[in-house]
């Protein structure tokens, strides 16, 4: 199966120039699933945590968005239980000149800047707007348990 | 050759099209646990279809997708009794060997496949007049 030439750009240069906190590898046997970590961003909940998502490049792509979901479980307005996130650029205001980099980056400031006014997980978007400051401490608490930076690999 | 989608993305796509209810409207299907991030575990509904014994019965089934799905069919678990060739009378689960699209799985089936399968069994000729246990009785 021959890969689209923007696609093995794309990818040649998330490995050659990442970006900062973010890291995505395709799968050897699919090259267009992508294992992905993401850092919380600092001066947010998730900060100190690592959120493993997946991404996936359908065949119309770049014409359709990347499809993307979080595999970390996260405390967030905009992303529900099974890690769907709602953000308008997956949705109505993907552009094929927006990429893979930009892409998660876009999911990265999501993290730093929750909206419970759009929200997917609507339990947690009622807490954020009745409690905030609780709502942010429980953000936080699930970044300890479940988004743990996984220790260096010994070699 | 076109793009291979991966499980996950696969069943996420299965889900929004069973909470949509653009399914076929004899059956549904929907995640057993909204919370399992792994989407394994589902559970699936049949209409029983017109001019047979099935007629106005729905019978309730749990269909569980492995880590290879959908290289690999889902496994399907009658939970209420039926009596169907293809179904064990003891357990409820689906032989694999006597139902064709689990027999010949292909990677664009989905469980929606499965079900209107199921159903168009229980309306075959040779099926559809077959003595069924009293309704609403479960697999223990």
């Amino acid at each position: 199966m021959s890969l689209p030439k923007r696609i093995i750009k794309e990818t040649e240069r998330l490995v050659s120039d990442p970006v900062p906190g973010i890291n995505a590898v395709p799968h050897e046997e699919n090259l267009r699933y992508f294992d992905v970590t993401v850092d919380g961003p600092s001066q947010s909940p998730y900060e100190g945590g690592v959120f493993k998502l997946e991404l996936f490049l359908p065949e119309e792509y770049p014409m359709v968005a990347p499809k993307v979901r979080f595999l970390t479980k996260i405390y967030h307005p905009n992303i529900d239980k099974l890690g769907r996130i709602c953000l308008d650029v997956l949705k109505t205001n993907w552009s094929p000149a927006l990429q893979i980099r930009t892409i998660l980056l876009s999911v990265q400031a999501l993290l730093g800047a929750p909206n419970p006014d759009d929200p997917l997980a609507n339990d947690v978007a009622q807490r954020w707007k009745e409690d905030e400051r609780a709502a942010i401490a429980t953000a936080k608490e699930w970044t300890q348990t479940y988004a743990k930076p996984e220790p260096e690999a010994e070699t | 050759m076109s793009a291979k989608i991966p499980r996950n993305f696969r069943l996420l796509e299965e889900l929004e099209k069973g909470e949509k209810g653009l399914g076929a409207e004899a059956c549904s299907y929907g995640l057993s646990d909204g919370d399992d991030i792994t989407m394994s575990d589902w559970n699936g509904t049949i209409l029983g279809p017109p001019h047979s014994v099935h007629e106005n019965r729905i019978y309730s089934l749990k269909l569980t997708c492995g880590p290879n799905y959908p290289d690999a069919p889902p496994d399907v678990q009658f939970i209420s009794k039926i009596n169907l060739p293809c179904v064990s009378l003891t357990d409820g689960k689906v032989d694999k060997s006597k139902l064709a699209c689990l027999d010949k799985w292909k990677r664009d089936f989905n469980m929606e496949t499965v079900l209107l399968e199921l159903r168009r069994e229980m309306a075959t000729g040779a099926n559809r007049k077959l003595p069924q246990p009293p309704e609403g009785t479960i697999f223990e």
